[in-house]
């Protein structure tokens, strides 16, 4: 196991892909320090910024202590192994993620499991803005794994998703699950406006309360059950409705009837 | 007396380039064919907020220097800044903009337009769904059905009606400037009537005000072209269009969505929609479907209300959806002359339009991450070079906070906000007026700008000025290098 503690809080942005089992693997600690991250605009080496302390002869473990902040693409790319981090952490971590697993005890900036396609990634505290959307332009999201939050998460997150299953405890921003087009969103409290906007296939389950439905979505059905995967399934009742329609969209939204009183207008439309 | 013809006026995105000038021993005194900002930069230019000399801040007071000495402060603050920002660029020619680029990848910086704080999000869209658009003289010849989608160019753009839309007389289409000159006399009537009824007050007096329609107008089945304006509050366009729709704040996306729907022949749930009735969509759609040529052309009202670039997203894909059963086509209102051009240079230059990071060695772009403003709110960046623009004006105050606390470098030719504030101040001839250059038109259309006078003595163009930093700036990182 290697555990990395940061030597100083940093300003500049840190660009440190290194950080991930599979780059570790097999590295001794000396090479392990020597691996490159950028600091700002300046080279760096891996030592330079953070305390490298090996606990055993598999590297297959990396436990961080203390903030990561401003350090971004951890766990980028990675295909097996263990990332622990105990303090907040930046942007892009586990980014084109293919397996392993990351846990974060701590709050995560943004696109966190960005273009993810496999493995699990949990948060204990809040997860940024574009939580498993992709970057600018690419119409390809999350594409397998799984997402579990245990607080809250920003905008715009689930854009373009394809398949897997990202699982919210807490609330949800605006725009979940925009241009969706399969796999599973489950947020347990409330939604912000314009979920599933010009989605066209895959499930947004909302347990809360949905601050507004789009004029283009067309209630189905109740249904009193949703499975959200193998091994779990939530009750309701639900509203379920059909959408995009200005996609031509077959996606479905499920709403809370308990938590959802200003939808009850459209039970007359059954 | 010397009469300058066609040149082009270095204000908005419109670029006009039929104005002429009237320059007496060296100064601009008479503009024609301008509009009223055009005319107040030819002539105001010359203001008392104009720096004729380099300044540097030596015990907490700008004090002037020579460029020699500007240069060389400006040089090391860059090669020594581990995140500096190179913000501004969209008042400036091409030229310029190109050096620009050199300087931000030698200093390893975040470069970055102003586009950041107005038509990013429209980028972001582009980027995301492409765009359907074409060039203004298409528009001017072809247009038949012109919408203005949160945008007010009576006031921002006061020729692009003119010269470019519904009061241009085009090849194929006419102009309409008629039936606007009667509506004009009505509301001129209008305020007559108001000021005749206060003055002599009448007992439940008849209402004489303007009403929105519930439903479009009959001169909306006219011929020739028509004018619709879709904004949250009554502008002057609005008031001069032939359809106004009021659309409730922040519900734009909501209304292109249900437009959007309808254009692909589906029902919808509801009655109505950010608050205008189904049935008067309905008959939207249908002017929309029916037209030959249609030109949606959106602003700020569309870019920087809620859903942001998600608005633009459904906006072109409204106009994609429309092209399945007629020719339409949508563009941005660019702001400032030559923003069009800084995303021009920079994608040309970089493959990115704004928010390119250098940090890495190569170019990296990811708005949200890269863009001046979360930089400067996350607190990250440690110098800043400043061209052509006035962030502590219009940035966020926290933005701001951390812009100021870190060595600044403005290169102006006005003192402004930021060059208060600044640690280093260099004069610049005013582009288009005293220096020439190139500027992308808001249709993406290169226009030359005209040299009209000469620039106050010892005052540099900004392509020069950025030169020079940039060759000191290589020499110091060069030193850096062989010491290492």
């Amino acid at each position: 196991m290697i555990v990395l503690t940061p030597l100083r809080k940093f300003q500049f942005p840190v660009m440190a892909e290194c950080i991930s089992p599979d780059v570790f693997q097999g590295k001794s600690r000396d090479e392990i320090a020597s691996l490159t991250v950028y600091e700002g605009n300046r080279r760096k080496k891996l030592g330079n910024l953070f305390k490298i302390e090996k606990e055993s002869a598999e590297n297959l473990k990396i436990t961080i202590k203390g903030d990561v902040n401003e350090v971004r693409r951890i766990g980028s790319g990675m295909k097996s192994g263990e990332i622990m981090v105990f303090g907040n952490v930046g942007m892009h971590l586990g980014h084109k993620m293919e397996g392993g697993k990351i846990t974060v005890h701590g709050d995560v900036d943004g696109w966190a499991g960005s273009e993810m396609k496999g493995g699990l990634i949990e948060i204990q505290g809040n997860a940024g803005n574009y939580l498993a959307s992709p970057y600018r332009g690419s119409s390809v999201g999350m594409r397998g794994g799984r997402i579990v939050v245990s607080g809250n998460i920003g905008t715009d997150s689930g854009a373009s998703m394809q398949k897997g299953v990202i699982k919210i405890h807490g609330k949800a921003g605006h725009f979940l699950g925009f241009r969706m087009r399969g796999g599973v969103i489950h947020v347990e409290k409330d939604v912000g406006d314009r979920a599933g906007a010009c989605m066209t296939g895959g499930k947004i389950v909302v347990s809360g309360s949905l601050e507004s439905i789009l004029p283009t979505f067309t209630i189905d059905k109740m249904k009193p059950k949703v499975k959200i995967d193998q091994n779990e399934k939530v009750t309701g009742p639900f509203y379920v409705f059909l959408g995009d329609r200005s996609e031509n969209g077959k996606g479905k939204l499920f709403a809370s009837k308990a938590a959802n009183p200003h939808l009850s207008s459209f039970e007359k439309l059954l | 007396m010397t009469i300058v013809k066609s040149v082009t006026c270095p204000v908005c995105g419109c670029l006009c380039d039929d104005i002429e000038l009237v320059v007496e021993d060296g100064k601009v005194e008479e503009v024609k064919n301008g509009c009223a900002i055009c005319e107040s930069k030819f002539i105001g230019y010359r203001g008392e907020h104009r720096v004729l000399k380099p300044k540097i801040r030596q015990n907490g007071k700008l004090v002037d220097t020579t460029l020699q000495e500007a240069v060389k402060k400006s040089a090391e603050i860059l090669a020594n800044a581990n995140y500096p920002i190179l913000y501004g660029w969209s008042s400036t020619s091409c030229e310029a903009q190109r050096v620009g680029v050199e300087l931000a990848e030698e200093v390893g910086g975040v470069l970055d337009n102003t586009a950041v704080v107005c038509h990013g999000p429209s980028i972001l869209g582009i980027q995301e769904v492409g765009i359907p658009s074409c060039t203004l003289g298409q528009v001017r010849h072809r247009a038949d059905l012109v919408i203005y989608w949160g945008c007010d160019p009576w006031s921002a753009h006061p020729r692009h009606v003119e010269r470019y839309t519904t009061f241009a007389e085009g090849r194929f289409e006419g102009s309409e400037w008629k039936g606007y000159l009667q509506k004009f006399k009505a509301a001129a009537g209008r305020k007559k009537i108001k000021r005749v009824m206060k003055q002599a007050p009448v007992k439940n007096p008849p209402s004489i005000e303007p009403v929105t329609p519930s439903e479009p107008p009959q001169k909306m089945k006219k011929d020739g072209r028509k004018l619709i304006v879709v904004d949250v509050r009554r502008t002057m366009t609005a008031e001069v269009a032939d359809y106004f729709i009021q659309v409730e704040p922040n519900k734009d996306y909501e209304l292109m969505e249900a437009l959007r729907a309808l254009v692909r022949d589906q029902e919808l749930d509801v009655n109505s929609v950010a608050g205008i009735s189904v049935e008067c969509l309905e008959e939207l759609v249908d002017i929309m479907i029916g037209c030959n040529f249609g030109i949606i052309f959106f602003g700020l009202g569309l870019t920087m209300s809620a859903g942001k670039f998600r608005n633009i997203d459904v906006a072109i894909s409204l106009t994609r959806d429309l092209n399945m059963r007629t020719k339409f086509a949508i563009m941005p209102m660019r702001g400032h002359f030559n923003v069009t051009g800084s995303n021009t240079v920079f994608t040309w230059q970089t493959g990115y339009p704004f928010g390119v990071d250098f940090s890495l060695g190569y170019p990296r772009y990811n708005p949200g991450e890269t863009t001046s403003v979360d930089v400067l709110l996350r607190r990250e960046s440690d110098a800043a070079l400043v061209i052509a623009s006035d962030p502590v004006a219009n940035f966020p105050k926290k933005a701001v906070q951390h812009l100021v606390k870190n060595p600044l470098i403005v290169i102006d030719p006005h003192m402004n906000a930021t060059s208060l504030m600044a640690d280093v101040v260099f004069p610049s001839a005013f582009v288009g007026i005293e220096v020439g250059g190139t500027a992308y038109r808001m249709d993406h259309v290169p226009l030359p700008l005209k040299k009209v006078v000469d620039p106050p003595e010892g005052v540099l163009s900004d392509k020069e000025i950025l030169n020079r930093i940039l060759e000191e700036t290589r020499k110091i990182k060069l030193k850096q290098v062989e010491a290492a």
